[in-house]
């Protein structure tokens, strides 16, 4: 015990001190110059940290707003005049890649490196998918690691029936949540399921117009890969 | 043992975890730095034989030129880039064919025809390994885009006997 102890001690208080004596000394008078001085000394905080978090929005999440109609009425719709806010996960696209029909991604056009696309994966790799009119083939089979990639709104949408399956390296981040209009706050399904004894409303119409769209969607996939 | 110092082991907890944290964010600075501007990147694989050993080879990478300007690539550049079909690994091949060029599908015959060409859609490359029947590359997953190709490879670092700086070795016949 006795050796622990000195071994303990000759670590901790002679051997770290004299090298961090000077740190400690450039650390105090430093916090001694900025005391007086708020805006220094977290502007400072600041830029001290902002490593973590550019690394944490560009591999864990990050809070997006939503333009364009091409994913109406999921997001964006009609009837909000202002345009969605959403979180969106990135750590399921960069880190640990994993990919179901159903789920709304963004994707960086594979032509233009300026331009991000939010669409629904209609097929993953594997897959035999019928394509809509601008594509030359009337069905396609997804080649290893792409994806084949829809807006909600099919007329008005630049999609994969334009550039074809797109590389799972493109996509930039899965969508995860809405948080900016209050009354379509929560977390985007990449299924939805029927509830039970539903009341018969405006918001059952919604659900059942959304059902029928994902039923025809998933019809659209002729093949599945399992 | 003597009784434990109550206070003393809290300032030591939190001192552990504020330098924690501080690795952290120094951690952070050097992928970004490694990602944006550039720098030591360990190469393996067989599918830039002999320009690139098997393994044991630091490269030196410039991603900031690429990340300034994006249409900074030459053809005969050896350029590192995302794998299309795995985002988790980036690869390391020769640039072919810019946007608009006609490039043949596969010399060799392997994987196409050797008569089969194709024009590189825009924003698209085409590259292609110095070792051809051990490359994954265009010939697999077709042209790649510009968006996934992360920087150049400037020289050869490691071991030291072989260091060299590499250069473009295309030269145009008029």
């Amino acid at each position: 015990m006795d050796t622990m102890k000195f071994l303990f001690r000759s670590v901790f208080k002679s051997g770290l001190k004299p090298r961090f004596q000077r740190l400690r000394r450039m650390h105090s008078a430093w916090t001694s110059f900025t005391s007086g001085r708020p805006a220094l000394r977290w502007s400072f905080i600041g830029v001290f940290w902002l490593p973590t978090a550019i690394v944490f929005t560009k591999y864990f999440a990050v809070v997006k707003q939503v333009s364009g109609p091409s994913m109406q009425p999921t997001l964006n719709p009609n009837s909000s005049p202002l345009r969605d806010v959403v979180i969106c996960d990135r750590y399921h696209a960069k880190v640990e890649p994993h990919y179901e029909r159903g789920d709304i991604v963004t994707v960086w056009s594979p032509s233009d490196p300026q331009k991000l696309f939010i669409k629904r994966i209609i097929a993953t790799a594997g897959d035999t998918v019928k394509t809509l009119p601008p594509y030359p083939d009337l069905e396609v089979r997804i080649p290893e690691g792409h994806v084949w990639v829809e807006g909600d709104e099919r007329f008005n949408s630049d999609d994969s029936n334009i550039f074809g399956p797109v590389p799972i390296s493109l996509i930039d981040a899965k969508l995860l949540y809405i948080i900016f209009p209050i009354e379509r706050i929560g977390p985007v399904p990449a299924r939805i399921t029927v509830r039970e004894d539903p009341p018969r409303g405006r918001a059952w119409r919604h659900d059942m117009a959304a059902i029928e769209r994902q039923q025809w969607r998933e019809s659209r996939v002729t093949k599945r890969s399992e | 043992m003597a009784s434990l110092n109550v206070p003393r082991m809290q300032r030591l907890l939190k001192q552990l975890s504020y330098g924690i944290l501080i690795g952290v964010n120094c951690g952070c600075a050097f992928h970004l730095m490694r990602r944006y501007i550039g720098g030591p990147s360990l190469a393996y694989g067989p599918s830039m034989l002999p320009t690139l050993a098997m393994s044991g080879e630091i490269l030196l990478e410039n991603n900031f030129s690429i990340w300034w300007n994006p249409n900074n690539i030459a053809r005969g550049d050896l350029v590192s880039y995302v794998s299309p079909i795995d985002p988790t690994r980036i690869a390391c091949k020769r640039v072919i064919g810019l946007p608009g060029d006609v490039v043949c599908v596969d010399p060799t015959g392997e994987k196409a025809p050797s008569t089969e060409h194709v024009i590189v859609p825009k924003g698209h490359y085409w590259l292609a390994g110095d070792n051809a029947p051990a490359s994954r590359d265009s010939r697999w997953y077709g042209p790649v885009s510009g968006q996934l190709i992360r920087g150049k490879i400037v020289a050869r670092i490691w071991p030291p006997r072989s260091m060299t700086v590499f250069r473009n070795p295309i030269s145009y016949i008029d």
